[in-house]
């Protein structure tokens, strides 16, 4: 069963906002190690020096967006496990078919609680303790 | 941790920086420079409100948004074209965003059709385009946890099983040096490096450099900490586990160098062997010379990555941080309050006896110096971009020539030029008055201006700029001007100017903005309320700012603002007249000089005039303009300082002694006393003294409009009338 404690998470937005609701959301869950990006290219680099267990992507960022981050992911030698959730929007229901595509392992539509977040990370990770 | 509420005022943030972006966007497109790029950052702009929207809970603003989006969306793809129609309601759509991210923040009612208007235009536009299909949703149900009906499985992951860790040998740079804590809580530090052992190939260094003598060794305290490489296959998490439990009693970095740099392992491996075991006995620095290898040139390398693996607390660099304006504006108080300290100081040392104080005033200097770039760093982060003002004029422009049914083009040059936040606020007013101007008054209707050979379309042009220490906002027109026999018919009517004065093209232009002058034949809804530019005047003024006004008939206008860069401090020379001491603005001052008696001469009709090279400058008793009388008498032993009044009028002002340069504090008088002539704002002087800061302009139009004797200076204008 894994610790959400011991989970690292990466979570990527350009809304700071947003970004900081996420995390303030996911130390609800329980967990302590998040990491945060900006966007795609900033989120390559932070997941190319430290292991991470988790990535929370938005899709709708500049730079490289969350489909970018996804593919960029699945394709490189080190990351290419880590399992992704990628946040949408409520009318995006073909990104999510371009997603499931590209690997992504979920989805959530945003505004999301605590407890589909949740339920959401259990799906991919198994039972948080 | 951030609340809720300043997320919330995060998110605003963030609108108000998507809506510029989408009001530029949409602007840029309407000129014809659409790209996939402009389309695609008003459509993030747009999805970025309505996704922060839904998650902070503001309804009425993800409902609009929505249907905003799905237009863009379409426009994003191809399916609808931005045709000049599309792109009137779009830039609607922006502004109606606008009106509803301003009511959220504010925490008003939002009336339930509001924007419905073009909520439907839009709507509209969509529905030709594919029947409404995409906006058909009902916005105001809660998100879906799933899409209905699509066929998505949750992949899951087996964490035990981590395959991809697992596979590959990684290398791990490894610093750790225990606390006091730590030992405090019996956690033992050889130990933990047993277990580390355990993961795979450990080499690892004690740095003893740290080590005291023995009769200084504190017992408790760790002076041993190690440096070195892990080669293991075991993933970070079991590596972390290890130092669980001492997280916050050391300093632990650990570094995924997944090369492993072999030259670098060579020469651990060459190092003299200081054996875990051996090094928790106080050691002769045996190893010292020996620099830590692997772990800062990893951290070199990756400077990001030094904290990574810590906590949450370690964040990717981030360019920006967004501070409370309060706790800026309190270090701005902080540095004024220092800037007065420093002063008092400064008069100290300057009063101790002559050989006592030349180191004193040596660090003083240095203070001095770094005060004032302490001060300048504040002052920058205080400064604000001039667009969050410039970007509510496209839409103001946008709303007049509707209602004008004028044609009206807006170009905007300069928006990033940085002014302090002070005048950013203040500065909103009389732009939005002397924009409404141009548009009411200045720009013609379209008839007209094809009748006067000009485009069909009027232009006015927003501008600003750095220029010598101030800032110049610049507002141009290409309408018709002022009608100069108007504007003088009319002041001579109200009895600003005498019948028989002549004044110059220029002149006449700037009676405009006398008080109580208005020409608007009819008072329009939009300008002309006999309010007018006189308002606009000592708005600006009262920051401390100049405005001047140049038209020419038939083809235009343009109003210049010039504004000092900040309110809080400034530059100023103190001046001694009589008993009292002053302060001039050092940005006021050309030059300063003793002239002989012989290069002043009394003429008629004037207050004096000194002479300097070959020049005439009119000359203005401080004292006698003040009431205050001279120490100097008329003038013999007085200093004169040559000032610039704006618009290259110059006149040197008479005063008895020059006290020296100094950075002072401004200190608004006005909410106490109301506004004085001649006098800007106070200040606290290094001797703890309140001096009055002089307003050089008003000085000027204070010594002209003063009665004025055959070269004898009347007193006039008594300092502590108040307005």
């Amino acid at each position: 069963m894994p610790n959400a404690v011991a989970i690292k998470v990466l979570v990527v937005d350009d809304q700071n906002s947003v970004r900081q609701m996420t995390r303030m959301t996911l130390e609800e869950i329980g967990f302590r190690h998040i990491h945060e990006a900006e966007n795609g290219v900033q989120a390559m680099e932070t997941a190319s020096l430290q292991p991470l267990d988790l990535i929370i992507s938005d899709y709708n960022m500049p730079e490289m967006d969350g489909l970018g981050l996804l593919r960029a992911v699945r394709g490189h030698p080190v990351v290419r496990k880590v399992p992704f959730i990628l946040l949408t929007g409520r009318g995006d229901r073909e990104l999510v078919v371009k997603a499931a595509q590209a690997g992504v392992n979920n989805y959530l539509v945003k505004p999301f609680t605590a407890a589909i977040l949740r339920e959401k990370i259990e799906q991919v990770m198994g039972k948080l303790s | 941790m951030a609340s809720l509420d300043q997320l919330k005022q995060t998110f605003f943030d963030e609108c108000d920086e998507a809506l510029q972006q989408i009001e530029a966007g949409l602007t840029d497109i309407r000129e014809g420079q659409q790209s996939d790029d402009t389309v695609n950052a008003v459509f993030r702009g747009v999805h970025s409100v309505k996704g922060g929207a839904g998650i902070f809970g503001f309804e009425a603003l993800v409902g609009f948004a929505h249907v905003f989006e799905t237009l863009l969306d379409g426009v994003r793809r191809g399916s609808l074209k931005a045709t000049s129609d599309t792109l009137d309601v779009l830039l609607s759509a922006s502004d109606v965003l606008s009106d509803l991210v301003q009511m959220s923040r504010a925490g008003k009612p939002i009336a339930a059709g509001f924007g419905n208007e073009v909520r439907s235009a839009l709507q509209q536009i969509i529905d030709g385009d594919k029947g409404g299909a995409a906006a058909a949703e009902d916005d105001n149900s809660p998100a879906p946890a799933d899409f209905d009906g699509l066929d998505f499985k949750p992949v899951p992951v087996n964490l035990d099983d981590d395959a991809s860790a697992a596979d590959a040998l990684r290398c791990y740079a490894i610093t750790f040096r225990p606390k006091a804590e730590m030992l405090k809580k019996a956690n033992e530090p050889l130990y933990l490096i047993r277990e580390l052992r355990k993961l795979g190939e450990l080499e690892l260094m004690a740095q003893t450099g740290e080590m005291p003598a023995l009769s200084e060794m504190e017992p408790d305290r760790p002076y041993i900490w190690w440096t070195g490489t892990l080669q293991s296959s075991a993933p970070r998490a079991k590596i972390d586990e290890v130092f669980e439990f001492v997280i916050g009693d050391c300093d632990l970095e650990i570094v995924e160098t997944n090369a492993a740099p072999v030259a670098e392992l060579v020469e651990i491996a060459d190092a003299p062997p200081t054996a875990p075991q051996e090094a928790s006995a106080p050691l002769p620095p045996r190893a010292t010379p020996v620099a830590p290898v692997a772990a800062p040139a990893a951290a070199a390398e990756h400077p990001e990555a030094v904290s990574g693996g810590r906590s949450a607390a370690a964040k990717p660099a981030a360019t920006t941080t967004r501070i409370e304006l309060e706790r800026i504006d309190r270090v701005v108080n902080m540095v004024g309050e220092l800037v007065i300290s420093q002063a008092m100081l400064g008069q100290i040392v300057q009063d101790l006896p002559e050989g006592t104080s030349g180191r004193l005033a040596q660090i003083l200097e240095e203070v001095i110096h770094h005060t004032r770039e302490l001060k300048d760093s504040v002052m920058s982060m205080r400064a604000q971009p001039v667009s969050s003002v410039f970007q509510r004029m496209p839409r103001l422009v946008r709303e007049l020539s509707t209602k004008t049914e004028k044609k009206v083009r807006l170009e905007m040059v300069g928006e990033t030029t940085e002014v302090d936040r002070s005048i950013i606020e203040r500065l909103g007013d009389p732009l939005t008055h002397i924009i409404r101007n141009s548009v009411d008054h200045g720009i013609e209707l379209p008839a007209d201006r094809l009748a006067a050979g000009k485009n069909e379309e009027g232009t006015i042009r927003l501008s600003a700029e750095h220029r010598g220490g101030r800032i110049v906002i610049q507002i141009t027109d290409d309408g018709a001007g002022i009608n100069s026999e108007r504007v003088l018919k009319k002041a001579r009517e109200k009895g600003l100017v005498s019948a028989d004065a002549t004044l110059s093209e220029d002149e006449i232009a700037n009676l405009i903005m006398l008080a109580g002058f208005s020409t608007a034949e009819t008072v329009s809804d939009i300008s002309g309320r006999g309010v007018g530019m006189d308002v606009v005047r000592s708005n600006i003024q009262d920051i401390g700012g100049r405005i001047s006004l140049k038209s020419e008939r038939g083809r235009g206008m343009t109003i210049q603002l010039a504004l000092p860069l900040t309110l809080a401090v400034m530059d100023g020379m103190v001046i001694k007249v009589g008993q009292q001491t002053y302060v001039m603005p050092l940005s006021a001052i050309v030059e300063c000089l003793r002239p002989a008696r012989t290069d002043i001469s009394n003429l008629i009709g004037t207050r004096g005039m000194l002479q300097l090279r070959g020049d005439f400058v009119p000359l203005i008793h401080l004292g006698d303009l003040l009431d205050i009388g001279s120490a100097a008498g008329d003038g013999g032993e007085s200093v004169v300082i040559i000032t610039d009044a704006g618009e290259g009028a110059r006149f040197g002002l008479v005063v008895d002694e020059l006290c020296g340069h100094q950075q002072v504090v401004i200190k608004s008088i006005e909410e106490s006393y109301g506004s004085v002539p001649g006098i800007a704002a106070a200040t606290i002087l290094g001797n703890g003294r309140v001096a009055f800061i002089l307003d050089v302009e008003k000085l000027n139009d204070l010594a002209v409009s003063s009665p004025v004797g055959a070269g004898i200076p009347t007193k006039a204008a008594p300092v502590a009338k108040v307005a």
